[in-house]
């Protein structure tokens, strides 16, 4: 990253020298050397003559040169990661410096929309995460790389999956819709929301969670990850800016430094926590007593089959990954380039779930006419195969791989005498041949690049032109074979193929003018527009009633499928969207005395996911800062200290494609599959869409005001900002007033859903010599949710499971957090084994959320010669998780019935007759603290081999621990229960388990 | 100096021309989907693809839950027992048994969801203008746009209405339940003239003379119901007129003019051999009749079901012995589904090799009992029903001749023409192989009809109609007078200020 910046500095300054015109006073010519101790010769120091615009930066040997006019100047010299001198010339002719480290990097380089700066000049609440700081191990996907580590920035996995889907919420949830996930930009190119593999259709039991949209990117391959987080950064970005945006910036080659890189790490993961549940003696004995059942009975015979299987072994496993890295980089003044390689192969711990990812990337920039025009292309390759054991998030009776192992009887046997996999009935399926007789496999193949050119118009203006383009392809195909036992497959075998292709293309021009108004008044400014097109298509088809139950041939010979009218049948649909984004920014800042910082955002965003009446948006932006510390009133023990404050309108447009022109489509044809026979619902043809000209974007309106400062020369900084951000406009599904076309139509509702809270960050360098140093970085984040001003009622959180069809477990409603528990509250069993509820069988708030309260992140950074230690926790307070799991697994009734269910349940009152409605009693406190990250590494000492100039050995634990109260298999849990659209959050239905990691890596460069 | 200055220029214009070539309108062409928005901002719908879509929607009926569930589960003829944890399903169907609902009920809503839907569709088949609907097209989605609106004049007692080009932000007014009832005799009646003539098939899914007829038959026979208002008293006891009477036999006449007569075998009218009764049922990909079977076998059978809904057992002891409806025993022969046999399954069940099933819930042989409490039930409690059978299922039945029949008998009842209205009862009787009856009164007339109807989805509206809705039975002691009609759904009245609250809820 200092790197990347120096080059862009190297250009201003090349740039402005070349286009200064000719001085033509007397001069002097002065020359010299900057080193430093660390590093010797330093290149791309900037050498500037102080007040003026002229000025040098130093060679590949540090060297510099510069003519000088008579008289007294100074010169400054200044480079990222070093504090500024100031030498004044006097007579010399010869100036040689040795630069010092500016250990705390407060003059860090931040990344914001179209364009840099310094985290000094900042205005707005900007979050930054250079790789060094990344969290280590396995790691799939680039969030996870700075997952605890920005403070109020809440990223949940939706399960242990590899791949899986990620929420990221910056500052709390401000949606009540899916689109709740920032704005993603890679390089300057803008991501689509939508993830772009292969959905999980649903082939018989329940579908499938999304798949994480950034899994193409090579974590490996990354620089930096800044995230923007109040209105005054994100206003730039308009109309998608409302949850945040997080800009990944990827590595660069280094002028004059040829380097090979190879890093490769080998993962063993297993299962952190298994369900403790019935073995098979256990389980005929609690089954009698609750059934009444003396022993004997020919009712225990019929039950008992004489095995004694954990069904949990059956599924889970001791997962290998493995990941290898190869990259080699270069160049010089002119160009620089960096080429990578990379290779993924990740084992989920429940059997057939992996990931497999091959990435290429190219970044490259060159230079010509004089360095007037900078050339820059970036661009990635990624092609990835998922494989998927058949979870699902809604599964009902029959429940997915999780839910078999979970309830399946532990004296049956796995196989047959035969080896197949023994199935008693399509009540009780067995896991082990849900495993052997399907197959789920996706296929991505995924394109990123884009092609800068900048221009230097003038010394002070230039133009940046982008041209991006994100092109994706996915195939998923899964198929089940009707040897299986469960409704729905049962001797049809059923299969389902999913086609997603993407096409996002980016356009950008945009001017940015840097000057000095007066000696003390510097201005930035950036006026530009963009447009974007987003493509999308989805092929659709489902087969059910195959003529065979060879499941490769299933897989790939689809007129298996017997067509004869009522047997078997192929059903399935197709969509192409097209949305186009057309959008004017500008910004300016204004930087007075080196104190008083100011900036102005504007940015005008057209959108056809819009009615005619309201295509356009403004969304406007205002934030100052006060460099206090400069001022003479502020005691010099204050190395730091800058008063923040911010002011905007960022929007969100993140509904599906037109949904205001009165449309019809036919709709999905779906399959009744049963051992009668298959047939198809035709798909009628319906309205997509009510007339809805005035349908616009949702807005946000927030406030920051925060604080930074550091003393002891920065060795303890912080940062304090608080925050309160009022959504409304909502994009909601609002009821209809029946007679109507749909259900519900997309409306902006007038209420508001208000986030407010405080981040608090804390840096300290506790112990800095050359034996020992010790870093503390802290981060703590509190929010707070309600929705105000809403008329309705909205029941979400879908509870499946037997008996649990129609449940719900949240509602959104006026003057409650979002996402708020509507439980019935729970008061024990009575005499015969019913539940009490002493507040009536009827659902009501029960004043808990599933929000956390608290984000915490801790890492501590050790350093004692060669060796480095990195241990880092992070943890979340104040949110509650609904465990749908044991909802539907683990009840008296279950066991009744002859399913199997953990300890607890035996003995805990319940009668075999009690239905398990959803109420407190599964609801838990999921409040917890992890052992994140262990990383201890060794950096080898290659002063004596001229070939290498680094080799370092590390061994990562991740996940090591979890100190909670929650009962489920992870508190870190948010399986999607969305009823109509409306997402749920923090409800665990058998979710994907969560691994403990251990890894071992090898870091090598020549 | 100048040379500068023109480059400077000629790089500011060259950037200002690629700015302004970018500018999109932002209109992006509909390819996957049909704009039905026409220029000026009319609707205009393609009459005949939407007709076919607003046949498709009778599937919705064919599924265990909403309109069917509020229709069956409130009479006296069907039981939805909570077994252990199974059907719990946060108690939306013990409610509805227990005449406990209210306006947040999911069921009450999703039902109004679903059949104020279909009114609309065929609104929009009425208003289509590319192309527009033939006469026989209009006299269809008139039919069907009666027979969605009967259902929901006679659910809620409140019929909305909205007109095809009204938007999002019209509030839709509503017709009370008599103006509801004038409103859709009138369709009828237009319809009528130009609807085809058809004779009875397994197959006739699509309206004909002889469907507005029977529905006409109806509503005239239950037309003292709809008028009558509503309060928290529920209604005065409905009157029958003459001349309303004298209209249910001139339509089911009419019916029979057409050429309907009874089956012969009484499960065929439910098979893919129906031949003579078979009025309107749904098309090919339309639903499926497969739900009514699953929704209350039990697991262990061949076909797996649901292990679900049951009878009662004083709606059972209802059927005298002989008669095909009480059920007639499965004779496995090694086929599939020859285990399970027709009407009602009572006792010891057979696999389809005759042996014995065991129920893998209690491993015990599964043998139904007669009582089924309505939670805390075992999983064989309460007799089990079948008319549709996994061996010949027909398709999804709307209209039938039995009803027909039935209707024109209570009418000529109604009308004092008892010895005539026994003489059609006894005809059915003989037919279904139950002993002639030696006296007709409205006791025996409806008991005739649950006898020959039930599961068939009109038992709440035949109760309402001779006045036991409100008794007790087996797990229902609410006798609540207003529960006649539903409550309108609360996000209904949130949504349409038009909207009053029924009376009582």
């Amino acid at each position: 990253m200092r790197i990347f910046t120096q080059l862009a500095y190297v250009m201003l300054v090349a740039s402005a020298v070349l286009w200064s015109g000719a001085a033509l006073a007397q001069e002097k010519t002065v020359s010299g050397t900057v080193t430093s101790d660390a590093e010797g010769a330093l290149p791309g120091v900037n050498v500037l003559v102080k007040g003026t615009s002229s000025g040098t930066v130093t060679d590949l040997d540090g060297n510099y040169r510069l003519t000088l006019p008579e008289g007294n100047s100074t010169l400054v010299f200044s480079s990222i990661g070093y504090a500024n001198q100031e030498v004044e010339v006097g007579d010399q002719t010869t100036i040689d410096i040795v630069m010092v480290e500016d250990v705390q990097a407060l003059s860090e380089v931040v990344v914001i929309g179209y364009g840099t700066q310094e985290a000094r000049d900042a205005t707005g609440a900007v979050a930054s995460v250079k790789a060094e700081d990344f969290n280590g191990g396995v790691i799939a996907s680039p969030e996870q790389l700075i997952q605890g580590k920005a403070a109020g920035v809440q990223i949940t996995q939706s399960s242990g999956e590899p791949g899986a889907g990620i929420n990221i919420r910056i500052r709390g949830t401000s949606s009540v819709r899916s689109g709740n996930n920032p704005l993603f930009v890679v390089d300057g190119v803008p991501l689509a929301g939508d993830d772009v593999s292969g959905g999980g259709a649903d082939t018989g039991f329940g579908t499938s969670s999304a798949r994480n949209p950034l899994n193409f990117i090579n974590p490996s391959d990354i620089a930096s990850i800044d995230v923007l987080k109040d209105a005054s950064a994100t206003a730039i970005y308009g109309s998608r800016g409302a949850n945040g945006v997080v800009i990944i910036t990827t590595k660069t080659g280094k002028a004059g430094e040829s380097k090979l890189n190879y890093s490769a790490n080998v993962g063993v993961s297993n299962i952190t926590k298994k369900y403790d549940l019935l073995n098979a003696d256990e389980f005929v004995d609690a089954y009698a007593q609750v059934n009444g059942l003396s022993a004997g009975d020919a009712a225990l015979q019929n039950l008992d089959q004489g095995a004694d299987t954990d069904w949990q072994d059956q599924i889970f496993r001791t997962a290998i990954s493995q990941n290898h890295n190869l990259s080699y980089s270069g160049g010089n003044d002119n160009g620089q380039y960096r080429l990578s390689l990379g290779y993924t192969d990740q084992e989920g711990i429940v059997e057939r779930s992996s990931l497999r990812r091959l990435t290429a990337r190219f970044n490259g920039s060159s230079s010509f006419i004089n360095d007037r025009l900078k050339v820059t292309t970036q661009v990635t390759i990624s092609d990835i195969r998922d494989s998927f054991a058949p979870i699902s998030d809604n599964a009902g009776a029959t429940g997915d791989l999780l839910g078999m192992a979970l309830k399946l009887n532990p004296t049956y046997p796995v196989r047959n005498p035969d080896g197949t996999p023994f199935q008693r009935s399509v009540t009780e399926a067995s896991p082990v041949a849900f495993l052997e007789l399907g197959q789920d496999n996706a296929n991505t193949v995924r394109a990123l690049g884009n092609i800068t050119f900048d221009f230097a118009i003038t010394d002070d203006l230039s133009f940046k032109t982008i041209l991006g383009g994100d092109r994706s392809a996915s195939t998923r195909k899964a198929a089940y074979s009707g040897d299986l036992l469960v409704q729905g497959i049962e001797g049809q075998g059923r299969a389902a193929f999913d086609d997603v292709s993407a096409i996002n293309t980016l356009m950008e021009n945009y001017f940015t003018y840097n000057r000095d108004l007066s000696s003390n008044i510097r201005m930035e400014a950036v006026l530009g527009y963009s447009y974007q097109r987003f493509q999308r298509e989805t092929n659709f088809v489902q087969a059910a009633g195959f003529r065979t139950t060879d499941i490769d041939v299933m897989l790939n010979n689809l007129a298996a499928v017997d067509l004869t009218t009522g047997n078997g049948a192929i059903a399935g649909n197709s969509t192409f969207r097209v949305d186009e984004l057309q959008s004017f920014f500008g910004r300016v800042n204004f930087d007075i005395s080196d104190k008083y910082l100011l900036t102005a955002t504007l940015r005008a965003d057209g959108s056809t996911r819009f009615g005619e009446n309201n295509r356009y948006g403004i969304f406007p932006a205002f934030a100052g800062a006060w460099r206090l510390s400069d001022e003479a009133f502020v005691p010099d023990g204050l190395t730091d200290l800058k008063l923040r404050a911010g002011y905007g309108v960022t929007g969100n447009q993140e509904i599906p494609s037109n949904l205001f022109t009165d449309r019809q489509r036919y709709q999905d044809e779906s399959l009744d599959v049963s051992p009668t026979g298959v047939n198809i619902n035709n798909g009628a043809l319906s309205n997509v869409a009510f007339p809805n000209p005035d349908l616009q974007w949702e807005s946000t309106t927030q406030i920051n005001v925060g604080v930074d400062w550091g003393i002891l020369n920065n060795r303890l900084r912080g940062s304090v900002d608080y925050y309160r951000k009022n959504t409304n406009d909502l994009l909601f599904q609002v009821f209809s007033a029946q007679p109507a076309p749909q259900e519900f139509f997309w409306e902006n509702l007038d209420a508001d859903v208000i986030n407010e809270g405080v981040e608090v960050t804390l840096n300290a360098n506790i112990a800095d010599s050359e034996a020992f140093a010790w870093d503390v970085s802290a981060n703590a984040a509190y929010n707070d949710n309600r929705v105000e001003n809403f008329e309705g009622l909205i029941n979400t959180g879908d509870i499946d499971g037997q008996g649990l069809s129609g449940a719900f477990a949240q509602r959104i409603a006026d003057g409650q957090p979002l996402f708020a528990y509507f439980l019935r509250p729970f008061g024990g069993f009575d005499d015969a084994g019913q539940s009490i509820y002493p507040q009536g069988d009827v659902q009501q708030f029960v004043g808990r959320a599933p929000l956390p309260r608290w984000n915490l992140g801790l890492t501590n950074n050790f350093y004692a010669g060669n060796f480095d230690l990195s241990v880092f926790f992070a943890g979340q307070l104040g949110q509650y998780v609904y465990n749908n799991t044991q909802n539907a697994f683990f009840t008296a009734g279950a066991l009744a019935g002859g399913n199997n269910v953990t300890q607890d349940v035996v003995g805990n009152g319940e009668s075999r007759g009690n239905a398990p409605e959803v109420s407190t009693r599964f609801l838990e406190d999921a409040s917890f603290v992890r052992l994140q990250n262990f990383t201890l590494g060794y950096n080898f000492n290659t002063d004596g081999i001229e070939f290498l100039s680094s080799l370092r050995l590390y061994l990562t634990g991740q996940n090591l621990f979890v100190i909670t109260n929650y009962s489920g298999q992870d508190p870190e849990v948010n399986i999607n229960k969305a009823i109509d659209d409306i997402p749920s959050f923090g409800i665990d239905y058998t979710a994907f388990p969560q691994a403990r990691t251990f890894l071992l890596g090898l870091n090598v460069s020549f | 100096m100048s040379y500068n200055k023109l480059s400077k220029s000629l790089s500011f214009l060259l950037v200002l021309g690629l700015v302004f070539s970018a500018c999109t309108d932002l209109e992006v062409d509909e390819v996957e989907s049909v704009v039905t928005e026409s220029e000026t901002g009319e609707f205009s719908g393609d009459a005949g693809a939407l007709l076919q879509t607003a046949y498709n929607q009778l599937g919705a009926l064919t599924n265990q839950a909403n309109t069917y569930s509020l229709l069956v589960h409130t009479s006296d003829e069907m039981i939805p027992p909570t077994r252990g944890t199974d059907w719990g399903d946060n108690g939306v169907w013990r409610l509805l048994h227990s005449h406990s609902w209210d306006p947040t009920h999911q069921y009450v809503l999703d039902s109004w969801n679903e059949l104020n839907s279909r009114v609309f569709t065929t609104n929009q088949v009425l208003a289509s203008t590319s192309p527009a609907p033939n006469p026989q097209q209009t006299a269809e989605a008139k039919f069907l746009r009666a027979f969605y609106m009967w259902h929901v004049m006679d659910l809620y007692g409140q019929v909305p209405f909205r007109e095809v080009d009204e938007g999002v932000d019209v509030d839709p007014r509503v017709l009370t339940r008599a103006e509801a009832f004038d409103f859709i005799v009138k369709d009828l009646e237009e319809a009528l003239p130009d609807l085809p003539v058809a004779g009875p098939s397994a197959t006739n899914d699509q309206a004909s003379q002889a469907a507005a007829n029977a529905l006409l038959s109806r509503l005239y026979l239950n037309r003292g119901v709809y008028t009558a208002t509503v309060n928290e008293q529920g209604a005065l006891a409905p009157t029958f007129d003459q001349a309303d009477m004298a209209k249910v036999i001139e339509h089911a006449d009419a019916v029979i003019a057409d050429g309907y007569t009874l089956e012969e075998n009484y499960y065929n009218n439910f098979s893919i051999n129906a031949q003579s009764e078979l009025i309107l049922v749904n098309a090919e990909g339309a639903g499926n009749a497969e739900n009514r079977y699953f929704m209350t076998l039990h697991y262990d059978h061949n076909p797996s079901g649901w292990n679900g809904f049951a009878t009662l057992a004083d709606f059972y002891a209802k059927f005298e012995d002989g008669d095909v409806r009480k059920g007639i025993a499965a004779s496995p022969d090694g086929s599939d589904f020859s285990g399970i046999g027709r009407g009602f399954l009572v006792g010891q069940q057979f696999d389809d090799n005759g042996d014995p099933i065991t129920n893998s819930r209690n491993n015990l042989p599964l043998a139904y009992e007669a009582n089924s409490a309505l939670i805390g039930a075992d999983t064989d409690d309460g007799y089990r029903a079948i008319k549709y059978h996994p061996e010949d299922k027909g398709r999804y039945v709307q209209l039938r001749y039995g009803d027909v029949h039935l209707m024109k008998a209570e009418a000529l009842l109604r009308n004092g023409q008892t010895g005539e209205a026994l003489t059609m009862v006894n005809e059915l009787r003989v037919v279904r192989g139950a002993s002639p009856l030696a006296s007709l009164d409205e006791a025996s007339m409806l008991d005739e009809r649950g006898r020959e109807l039930y599961w068939e989805g009109i038992r709440r509206v035949d109760q309402i109609r001779f006045g036991t809705f409100t008794d007790t039975w087996a797990e229902k002691t609410v006798t609540d007078p207003f529960r006649i009609v539903y409550p309108i759904p609360q996000q209904a009245i949130d949504s349409n200020p038009n909207l009053v609250q029924n009376p009582g809820y």
